[in-house]
């Protein structure tokens, strides 16, 4: 029976077909469907075209040879010239007319980008061809994924098409965590759940898939990878190391599907900011299985005031100078700052303020240093959240050291969702620059004797924060481009996410090899931002469902629509 | 890559070898029609006799009163009784090639594509092909002895194929029997060559049909011959302006009235009476399909309706005649509008059945790529 059914040919949804006006070409082709066939748009199709496929290893293979594409848009169209003749073909615009003898004659035409053809043969496809859904290899060879080796695959969720048929969306690794490209961006609109719950989705696609693999040592892959989460928004990410509710039997199977296992992450360390209550941490929940609380005595910032400062206006650049001298007056204890040990000291102390007075200091004039003291004491005073103390408690860790002991095979978790902005700049800026400088120079004061993780992988949302567009000159923009364009060679991967990526820093968006798009509004889509995507694709951006997402990627030769399972750890519930 | 025409090219150095001949500027260019084409041949058609002395006799039982001359039809449709099943259309395209001079006489040459189609009708009102054919004919003056000679038409015809036929336009018919120029005689030949195709393919396939399933065919019942099938109505969409109705009062004389005066009184929803026509043969009538306020005057959106009769003579009954034109108003719609002008009375499955045709006519950049006179020709 099941030779039987092997044997029945895949049906014909339609024919392709070319026209004195639109014409097929080697980028595109269109096709009429046969009645009642239903497809959409990012469906994968097949047709019989020109010359001989070849073989995975180039050679002739004997096979007519296939064209794959992308399905794009679809059209109804009829003989009807214009509107009015519709009107008129509707007794003159009776609405209640339904009754119709011969319907009009009309037709489904879907219109198709060129994915790629299996025998390298790029004329147009040729008029009347039967066209087939894609096969499951048919997407695979389409997508390119068939190119990448079988250790660099990483799943990213299904492919999921109109007839049913669903196969696994590969990401190359090389293109994902270097060193042939690197980072995801992820933009769509908030509230869907997507953004975030991808991004972990992936983490745990990249663990799992190295847990597999096994290093020349013997270790565990996974043993290699660090990972950074960031948790910016209430208690979202402060629970990943526990067991959400179990998935249903379509989560499961997607799963499945996958070879992997709907699990919460293991080896997760949580880092959670201090609050102004004493001995307690300022975040909306408090992980389960413990945490670490940080914050920033003057010493541990000293070197990162330029972070802290990094929104204040400067025009002339005299607070940029004044900031850089007193961060080398501090690092370097220079004899002036002998007596500056805490955040108290710097801000009523010598050397910015004698006798109560803020002084001229150096070649900085005085209006400059009161400025400077009018900014840090709002920061670390009077509108901090408890983040800044004068002297750290022996339970409250410098964030620093702490990140600079990072080890393979964990998951750390920086909690900032209840600091203010200037203060998640800086923690943020803090834990960019100690990976960086970690993964890029000598590691100085690292005291584990655990070898540096070889891919240190950040995750980030709402990075319009910290790389806006149309900002220059930001030190915390600056060591977010590093990365991007330094860091697949470094193996500092940047997994970040953002409402809109027309907000972000287009060097950040433009050097991740993988982009995802959820649901986006009509106003940010027509931004020069995604002139990458067709303008017919374009539009299905605003009616992404939940779990939906657009997937491009440097493998892949167009976008292409997944849906990946909900995350298996534990979640918020809705509304609370 | 070969063209599909190249069983032309025989025939064409045959005539470029054995006469002169004067090719059409571009090697052929189209034999437009007259838009009233079809209205003069529905005049053609019909008998001297009753276009001289109008129709007279009412055809159908029971005899109407000569003071109820319309009926009401209300439409029927689809979703009621599917009545109509199968319709079927002809279409032309007619090239002049060139003149052709052999010895002291000369004529037109002409190629013609002819192509009839049936339609079928599905329960949910989409249309399938059920038959079509295409033909090419080349059209040439012969019988009359004005135009080819006999030993050159011998050697085209030896030319023939399936799909391929030399055609004498001198020979008589109905259609270009009483036409004087040769070029109008020839188109007229070749439309009569139409409806000869579209009767040989509706009586092929009569048959095939199911005992209720009516065909419509486009124009008048009369073709070539008459088609006598039973189920089988003729809608002409044009049709001759010019006949006149002469109706017996009782005992009280005759009242005349021109087409125009007996359509003008037609509502919509409604047909006229019937008549005999063509000796007996046919009963016609007209159905107004649309509202006179809809369209531009009172002969429009009236389509005329022709039945063979049972027997020469024979009226049909009057209520089949209000069944069909009750029918046929219910395919008012969709239609054609801003595609073709003659929309408000055209049948829109009719309109397909042509379409289907015209887009297997072969093009006109194809057509004009194998025209190819030998060399010597163009020496006169």
């Amino acid at each position: 029976m099941n030779d039987q059914q092997e044997q029945i040919p895949p049906p014909i949804i339609g024919k392709t077909s070319a026209t004195e006006r639109d014409a097929n070409s080697s980028d595109r082709f269109n096709f009429w469907l046969a009645p009642e066939q239903i497809i959409n748009p990012f469906d994968i199709v097949e047709v019989e075209h020109m010359g001989e496929a070849r073989d995975s290893e180039g050679k002739p293979s004997g096979r007519t040879s296939r064209s794959y594409g992308l399905v794009t848009t679809i059209e109804h169209k009829t003989d009807s010239p214009n509107h009015l003749a519709n009107f008129v073909s509707s007794n003159f615009g009776d609405v209640n007319e339904d009754n119709v003898n011969t319907p009009r004659v009309g037709t489904n035409v879907a219109k198709v980008n060129i994915l790629s053809n299996n025998g390298e043969v790029y004329m147009p496809v040729q008029s009347d061809r039967p066209v087939l859904f894609a096969s499951p290899e048919g997407i695979s060879e389409a997508l390119g994924i068939d190119t990448m080796a079988e250790k660099n695959r990483i799943p990213a969720g299904l492919i999921k098409m109109s007839n049913g048929a669903s196969t696994v969306a590969y990401l190359d690794q090389e293109f994902m965590l270097g060193p042939e490209g690197a980072h995801i961006n992820m933009a769509g609109i908030s509230g869907l759940a997507t953004k975030t719950s991808f991004a972990m989705f992936m983490l745990q696609s990249v663990l799992q898939k190295a847990e597999k693999r096994k290093a020349s040592d013997g270790s565990s892959l996974s043993d290699k990878i660090a990972v950074i989460v960031l948790n910016v928004k209430q208690g979202d990410l402060l629970q990943i190391d526990q067991t959400g509710e179990p998935p249903s039997v379509d989560q499961m199977e997607m799963w499945e599907a996958m070879n992997m296992e709907p699990r919460p992450f293991q080896n997760v360390q949580y880092l959670l900011p201090r609050s102004n209550s004493p001995g307690t941490p300022n975040s909306f929940i408090e992980p389960v299985k413990g945490y670490q609380m940080y914050a920033y005595a003057l010493a541990d910032a000293a070197d990162k005031l330029d972070l802290l400062l990094s929104d204040i206006s400067d025009q002339s650049g005299a607070m940029d100078a004044l900031v850089g001298d007193i961060m080398q007056g501090i690092v370097n204890r220079e004899p002036a700052f002998k007596n500056c040990a805490s955040w108290e000291n710097l801000l009523n102390g010598e050397p910015l303020v004698k006798n109560g007075k803020t002084e001229k200091w150096g070649d900085h004039y005085a209006s400059t240093v009161g400025k400077f003291r009018r900014h840090l004491r709002r920061i670390t005073k009077t509108r901090t959240t408890g983040l800044f103390t004068n002297s750290r408690a022996r339970n409250e860790l410098n964030l620093t050291e702490q990140i600079r002991e990072i080890e393979g095979g964990h998951v750390y978790v920086v909690d900032i969702a209840r600091l203010n902005d200037e203060e998640q700049k800086l923690v943020f800026g803090d834990v960019l620059r100690t990976v960086y400088e970690l993964k890029a120079e000598d590691p100085e004061n690292r005291i584990t004797r655990k070898p540096i993780p070889e891919k240190v992988i950040f995750f980030v949302d709402e990075l319009n924060k910290y790389a806006p567009a149309g900002v220059r000159g930001s030190p915390i923009l600056e060591q977010v481009l590093d990365i991007a364009e330094r860091g697949r060679s470094l193996g500092v991967i940047l997994f970040s996410a953002q409402q809109f990526m027309s907000a972000v820093h287009p060097r950040v968006t433009g050097n991740s090899a993988t982009k995802i798009l959820g649901r986006t509004g009509a106003s940010e889509i027509a931004s020069p931002d995604y002139r990458f995507l067709d303008d017919d694709l374009k539009v299905n951006l605003t009616r992404l469902g939940k779990g939906e997402l657009i997937v491009t990627h440097a493998v892949y030769r167009q976008p292409v629509r997944i849906v990946f399972p909900r995350p298996a750890y534990k979640q918020r519930q809705p509304g609370t | 890559m070969r063209s599909p025409l190249a069983f032309l090219k025989p025939a064409l150095e045959l005539i470029g070898t054995n006469a002169t001949v004067l090719p059409a500027s571009g090697g052929a260019f189209e034999d437009m029609a007259r838009p009233d084409i079809e209205e003069a041949d529905d005049r053609f058609f019909g008998s001297e006799k009753e276009a001289k002395e109008g129709f007279r006799d009412f055809a159908e039982t029971p005899v109407p009163d000569w003071r109820e001359l319309y009926r009401p039809t209300p439409p029927i449709f689809r979703s009621d009784e599917q009545v109509f099943r199968y319709f079927c259309d002809g279409s032309i395209k007619t090239y002049f090639l060139g003149t052709i001079i052999e010895g002291n006489r000369s004529y037109p040459l002409e190629l013609t594509q002819i192509g009839s189609a049936i339609l079928y009708r599905q329960e949910n009102g989409a249309l399938k092909v059920a038959k079509f054919q295409r033909r090419i004919l080349l059209l040439v003056p012969y019988s009359d002895g004005r135009g080819i000679s006999q030993s050159l038409l011998e050697e085209l015809k030896k030319c023939e194929s399936q799909d391929f036929e030399v055609v004498d336009v001198a020979v008589a018919d109905p259609l270009s029997e009483r036409r004087q120029d040769p070029r109008d005689k020839a188109g007229a030949k070749a439309r009569f060559e139409m409806h000869r195709l579209e009767q040989q393919l509706i009586e092929q396939f009569a048959p095939a049909r199911n005992a209720d399933e009516w065909t419509i065919i486009d124009g008048g019942i009369r073709k070539s011959a008459f088609i006598e099938l039973p189920r089988t109505v003729g809608v002409a969409k044009s049709f001759d302006r010019t006949p006149t109705f002469t109706l017996r009062k009782g005992n009280k004389g005759t009242i005349r009235k021109d087409i125009s005066g007996l359509l003008v009184g037609l509502k919509y929803g409604h047909r006229t009476v019937s008549f005999f026509a063509h000796g007996g043969k046919v009963a016609f009538w007209y159905v107004r399909l649309r509202e006179q306020g809809e369209v531009d005057y009172p002969l429009m959106g009236v389509v005329k309706v022709e039945v063979p009769t049972p027997k020469e003579g024979e009226p049909i009954d009057a209520n089949l005649a209000d069944h069909l034109s009750a029918a046929l108003i219910g395919e008012r719609n969709v239609t054609p509008h801003g595609l073709d002008k003659r929309w408000h009375a055209h049948l829109y499955p009719i309109f397909q059945a042509e379409r289907v045709i015209k887009s297997n006519f072969f093009s006109e950049p194809v057509l004009l790529a194998s025209i190819r006179w030998p060399r010597r020709t163009v020496e006169i």
